[in-house]
């Protein structure tokens, strides 16, 4: 099989041959994304928390002491890895923990790390950022019921700075999808190494990056509508029924029916 | 039960920096009292208010609860605030929750009740308020006047022995005051303790058993409605009145 002439036709000579290349690439970029992404956010919501947790002078000295180390120690996580190039932190990570330490990790194992680590740094300030969004009469009416602190946060103050901080998540995510890409560095085969072992074999640089454009571009477009989807879904219906728990009260007058007109504004 | 003593407060005083917002507070409150706190913007009645659930720390002096000091540091905060209610001007009504829920989340979180138990109970302090048939709206569908009146019926589903009421009806137009305030006298007439703090001046005249009013961060003058109303001894308080009934 030779290769074809014009610019479609090595494409499709491309797609042929390697198609399974690029899929599996794909999925790879697609995994590594979507785990790093959800296990960031779990770390971004975990550090998130203990950052807003206020320090109250009258606690006891000790416990006053290892909340204020603990940020501190979060404050330095967060700064690190926000502030450098995850490329530089793939190398640093992957080859120091084998010299240093001696841990051999497979190179799938350090870009889920990786990407998860770093999400959660930023995610660290987005749900910060998500939580002081709320207003402070929602936790002022969480404890007057004699909700605890982290009561408050978990049925209260979270649930809402999550919708708030949808967009920054889907961001997040689409960002992930396409920085996989500087993981090549360490070796794992997702679809941007996946594309340049394809461009190698022909010297077909331009097909192959274009048929990987258009892949990526499917992929983070499809997440963001789904996950604009699902921000509509969290936001719940506009209209609610009256609950007729009581047949009397329609008769005694206690039911105002809602204004149509306010329906319509909705 | 009625006229046993189960809140009282010992040289309270409050400062934000060097803004002294409250000085040397004392009174008491007995089991069955409907007391309003009247006087003008920022004499700290809120602030008072605020302290007696402990969303503001006392700089000095003892709130005690049933001969307990609250101000203590062992003291455990949230179980007493289970205990003394509190409805806000703006309500606070939790918006990712709807009426139902928000009247179940303290009891079956924090009070640790059985669900079902627990939304007959919710379900109860709803109707009384009048909003049962309004259980799956958000809060955001709903009127200032409604909202309050589940904010009312989401602290009495705590059944505390004490209800703080903050401004209750400062945030709402004069139709859905009255709808408040309904609430409220019925409450007060089934012998609900109730600390107010209002300006509706109508209200406290008729509903309470005492008025407080207050001044500059101290308690100028307190009394039975009638005298405060009708016999003030201090002149500042036959001023503020003047100016409220003029107005």
């Amino acid at each position: 099989m030779s290769l074809p002439s014009d610019f479609f036709g090595r494409i499709v000579f491309i797609l042929q041959l390697y198609g399974p290349s690029f899929l599996s690439g794909a999925g790879k970029t697609m995994a590594i994304a979507i785990v790093g992404t959800f296990i960031g956010c779990i770390i971004g919501f975990a550090v998130g928390i203990i950052q807003t947790i206020p320090v109250i002078k009258s606690d006891n000295p000790i416990k006053r002491f290892l909340l204020k180390l603990l940020k501190f120690i979060l404050n330095v996580y967060v700064e690190v890895f926000r502030g450098t190039p995850m490329m530089v932190q793939a190398m640093f990570i992957f080859y120091g923990s084998s010299v240093l330490f001696g841990i051999n990790m497979s190179t799938v194992f350090a870009a889920y790390f990786i990407v998860s680590i770093n999400t959660g740094a930023y995610m660290a300030e987005t749900v910060r950022g998500g939580i002081l969004s709320i207003d402070q009469g929602q936790t002022e009416g969480a404890k007057a019921i004699g909700m605890t602190h982290f009561q408050t946060m978990v049925n209260v103050i979270m649930p809402q700075a999550l919708r708030n901080i949808m967009p920054q998540i889907g961001n997040n995510l689409i960002i992930n999808i396409k920085d996989t890409c500087v993981l090549s560095v360490i070796g794992v085969v997702e679809l941007f190494y996946a594309t340049k072992g394809v461009a190698g074999a022909y010297y077909t640089y331009f097909e192959a990056f274009g048929i990987t454009m258009v892949i990526y571009f499917i992929l983070t477009f499809t997440c963001s509508r789904i996950l604009r989807y699902w921000e509509k879904k969290m936001d719940g219906p506009d209209s609610y029924d009256l609950a007729t728990t009581d047949t009397l009260a329609y008769t005694s007058g206690m039911v105002k029916f809602p204004d149509p007109k306010e329906k319509e504004d909705k | 039960m009625t006229g046993e003593k189960v809140l009282e407060i010992h040289h309270l005083s409050k400062t934000f920096g060097t803004n002294v917002v409250l000085r040397d507070i004392d009174f008491s409150v007995n089991a069955g009292d409907v007391t309003c706190i009247i006087g003008a913007s920022g004499s700290g009645k809120s602030t008072l208010l605020r302290c007696i659930n402990l969303l503001e720390t006392p700089t000095t002096g003892e709130i005690l609860y049933h001969d307990v000091d609250i101000t203590d540091r062992k003291m455990n905060v949230p179980s007493y605030r289970t205990k003394v209610g509190m409805v806000f001007q703006s309500f606070n009504l939790f918006n990712n929750m709807t009426v139902l829920e928000n009247c179940l989340v303290g009891q079956i979180k924090v009070l640790k009740k059985d669900k079902e138990e627990a939304r007959k109970k919710a379900m109860m302090y709803l109707e009384k308020v009048g909003m049962a048939p309004y259980i799956n709206a958000k809060p955001k569908q709903l009127s200032g006047g409604q909202k309050q009146r589940v904010a009312i019926a989401r602290a009495l589903a705590m059944e505390p022995e004490i209800l703080l009421f903050d401004e209750p009806t400062s945030a709402l137009d004069p139709q859905m005051v009255g709808e408040v305030l309904a609430v409220m006298r019925t409450l007060a007439k089934e012998g609900l303790t109730m600390i107010i703090v209002t300006h509706e001046m109508a209200f406290a005249r008729d509903v309470s058993s005492r008025v407080v009013y207050m001044a500059g961060g101290v308690i100028e003058e307190e009394g039975a409605p009638a005298d405060i109303f009708g016999n003030p001894k201090k002149n500042s308080t036959k001023e503020f009145l003047n100016r409220f009934m003029q107005g």
